[in-house]
């Protein structure tokens, strides 16, 4: 006697493969893949699946079919708008359905689907053409951005405690500001790019006209603050700075670090000013949740 | 003996939260009877979502509906997904926890679509077995909801409501009947959704759905992307005269209009109660439920391919 649970899982890895087949149900019916699990011709399907009044075995297969790529590319589409408004419609679809090749769904929900697209497309870049950042660059990083965006929104976040405010740093003893290590919040994401990638972005969401940008060096800090993102443009020396703080290192190492290659001559005369407009910036847009001191004097907002 | 409802409450008039409507609800506080969530959205979530849906949850009655349970799955059941629904459950108080007799993947996989199952002796078994591991690991009321489908399988030993009716009476758990899907199978399928409706166990019915369908001519696919169809009110009425009343909920999730439209369909639901309870004998009117789907418009403007429920994804939302 069979095992009812295999002659299911059987039925189960058949249509699942079926369904899923990149060239149609027909094509999928003929699969190797389908066939080790239930070895049936098209013009025997109806021995699987029953046809109805108004359509065939291989027409009611085909709903759904159509059904798997059309959901997830919508839903790939409502999480890479401005990819998807890049790439063009047909591009788009492309690039998704050969992502699900290779990365298909494993997750209950759908907030995972589209973790691993910007490492597709890096993937399956063509080979470059000219020196310097090319358009598969400038797809590669706005799926990046918006991958952020999305693990950003719906990720940890500092809503519900209270942040360091400047006036916090401020009452922090100057002989402790060397050594202080200041805690980074975890919705904080520090990204480089080679385009603006995050004005093309905010045009396509906002609905506007949007132009591909020349390639800029771009530096980027992301977060989220009342439960929208918000990303700043950094330009190199604060954006060096705060990376060395969020990677731990303490105030005066980062300074230092950051100052010391900083690929123009610092001016010292203004560094100070500077840097209290910056931090003045940062807590306000809440970089930071408190600051351990080496005496261990933790102090957390 | 088994209690309407399985004992739980009559939650009366739903909506199905989707975010699109946050701003509308957070600032207007809608009369609405009671939110129903889809699970997978909040499971996770430590951002706007969940804070939306705790805001929510302090001033209504939150019903919990999952797309990914996949409890006809020969893949073992997700532990992890279990606990974290049954976490949620707790979080806002949910007053019963649902899904769909489906399953939606197989070798790992996740098609997120809710795929059939072959209504066999074998199946039932399987998925009886299953819904009680669910229902110990969740400790809270467990509803399983009748799908859409659009394929039968050639070994199917029996009509789907004798399977949905076995199901819920050997594992002990309610039903959510939903009429639009039923109206929609029953197209799909060619069998009558009145003797559907008369047939499941009606005081295991918890919770009703109502949801709009796009027709394509040869077959019905259930988008919830529009208003009630009359024959799908017909079998609501039905069903409410037969189990005496149930929680009713509106799914509404593609071309989703302004929250007041949404909430308007589902209030039509009043007239159609208070039309049933008037009539003579609160005789019903199924004649118009079995008509020929033909003689409903056909949607021709709606390009192919049509996609069916369900694709809820919250996106990002970025200054």
């Amino acid at each position: 006697m069979s095992d009812p649970v295999s002659e299911l899982n059987r039925l189960q890895r058949w249509m699942q493969s079926v369904i899923t087949h990149p060239d149609g149900v027909a094509a999928g019916i003929d699969s190797d893949s389908a066939r080790q699990h239930i070895d049936v011709q098209r013009s025997a399907v109806e021995e699987v699946i029953s046809r109805s009044q108004a359509l065939d075995s291989i027409e009611r297969l085909h709903v759904y079919g159509n059904a798997y790529y059309a959901r997830l590319i919508e839903c790939m589409g409502g999480e890479f708008p401005a990819t998807h408004a890049a790439l063009g419609e047909e591009a788009f679809s492309g690039f998704v359905m050969g992502f699900l090749q290779v990365s298909p769904s494993t997750s209950y929900t759908l907030g995972e689907l589209g973790r691993a697209f910007p490492e597709y497309l890096a993937s399956s870049r063509p080979p470059r053409e000219i020196d310097g950042p090319d358009w598969a660059d400038f797809l590669i990083e706005l799926a990046t951005l918006e991958r952020t965006y999305s693990d950003v929104f719906d990720g940890p976040g500092e809503e519900r405690i209270t942040l360091m405010q400047a006036d916090d740093l401020l009452s922090i003893p100057p002989e402790s500001w060397g050594d202080a290590r200041l805690q980074t919040a975890a919705s904080l994401r520090l990204l480089t790019f080679q385009f603006p990638v995050q004005e093309y972005a905010a045009s396509i969401r906002k609905q506007e006209e949007a132009t591909i940008p020349q390639s800029a060096e771009t530096r980027l800090a992301i977060s989220r603050r009342d439960y929208i993102v918000r990303r700043r443009p950094l330009a190199p020396l604060p954006y060096a700075l705060l990376r060395q703080l969020q990677q731990g290192a303490t105030l005066g190492a980062a300074i230092e670090t950051a100052v010391s290659n900083a690929e123009t001559d610092v001016d010292m005369s203004t560094f100070a000013a500077r840097l209290q407009e910056w931090f003045r910036s940062w807590t306000g847009d809440g970089y930071f949740v408190g600051v351990d001191l080496e005496s261990d004097q933790s102090v957390t907002k | 003996m088994v209690t309407a409802r399985l004992g739980h409450p009559h939650l009366g008039l739903g909506v199905g939260l989707r975010s699109v409507h946050y701003p509308h609800i957070l600032k207007e506080h809608p009369e609405v009877d009671w939110f129903e969530i889809i699970s997978e959205n909040y499971m996770d979530s430590q951002g706007r979502p969940r804070y939306v849906l705790e805001q929510i949850a302090e001033r209504y009655p939150i019903v919990m509906h999952g797309v990914s349970l996949s409890i006809g799955s020969t893949d073992p059941l997700n532990h992890e997904y279990l606990h974290k629904l049954k976490t949620l459950g707790a979080s806002v108080h949910a007053h019963w926890i649902s899904d769909h007799l489906c399953w939606t993947g197989v070798a790992g996989r996740n098609t997120h679509d809710l795929l059939p199952v072959p209504l066999t002796e074998e199946t039932l078994r399987h998925v009886v077995d299953r819904i009680r591991v669910v229902q110990d690991v969740l400790e809270r009321p467990f509803v399983l909801e009748n799908p859409s489908s659009y394929v039968t399988f050639a070994c199917s030993e029996m009509p789907e409501w004798e399977f949905i009716s076995r199901m819920a009476e050997e594992a002990d758990c309610g039903l959510l009947l939903d009429v639009n899907n039923v109206y929609v199978s029953s197209v799909n399928h060619d069998f009558d959704p009145i003797e559907y409706v008369e047939n499941v166990p009606h005081e295991r019915i918890v919770q009703c759905h109502l949801a709009g369908h796009t027709n394509c001519g040869t077959h019905l696919i259930d988008t919830h992307d529009g208003h009630v169809i009359d024959p799908v009110w017909e079998l609501y009425r039905r069903a409410h005269q037969l189990t005496g009343g149930m929680s009713t909920l509106l799914e509404w999730d593609a071309r989703i209009p302004e929250f007041p439209v949404v909430h308007a369909e589902v209030l039509k639901a009043k007239q159609h109660i208070s039309d049933e309870l008037e009539s003579p004998q609160g005789t019903p009117r199924p004649e118009a439920a079995k008509r020929s789907h033909a003689e409903d418009d056909v949607d021709n403007h709606i390009s192919e391919p049509v996609v069916p429920h369900p694709a809820v994804l919250v996106a990002a939302e970025v200054e």
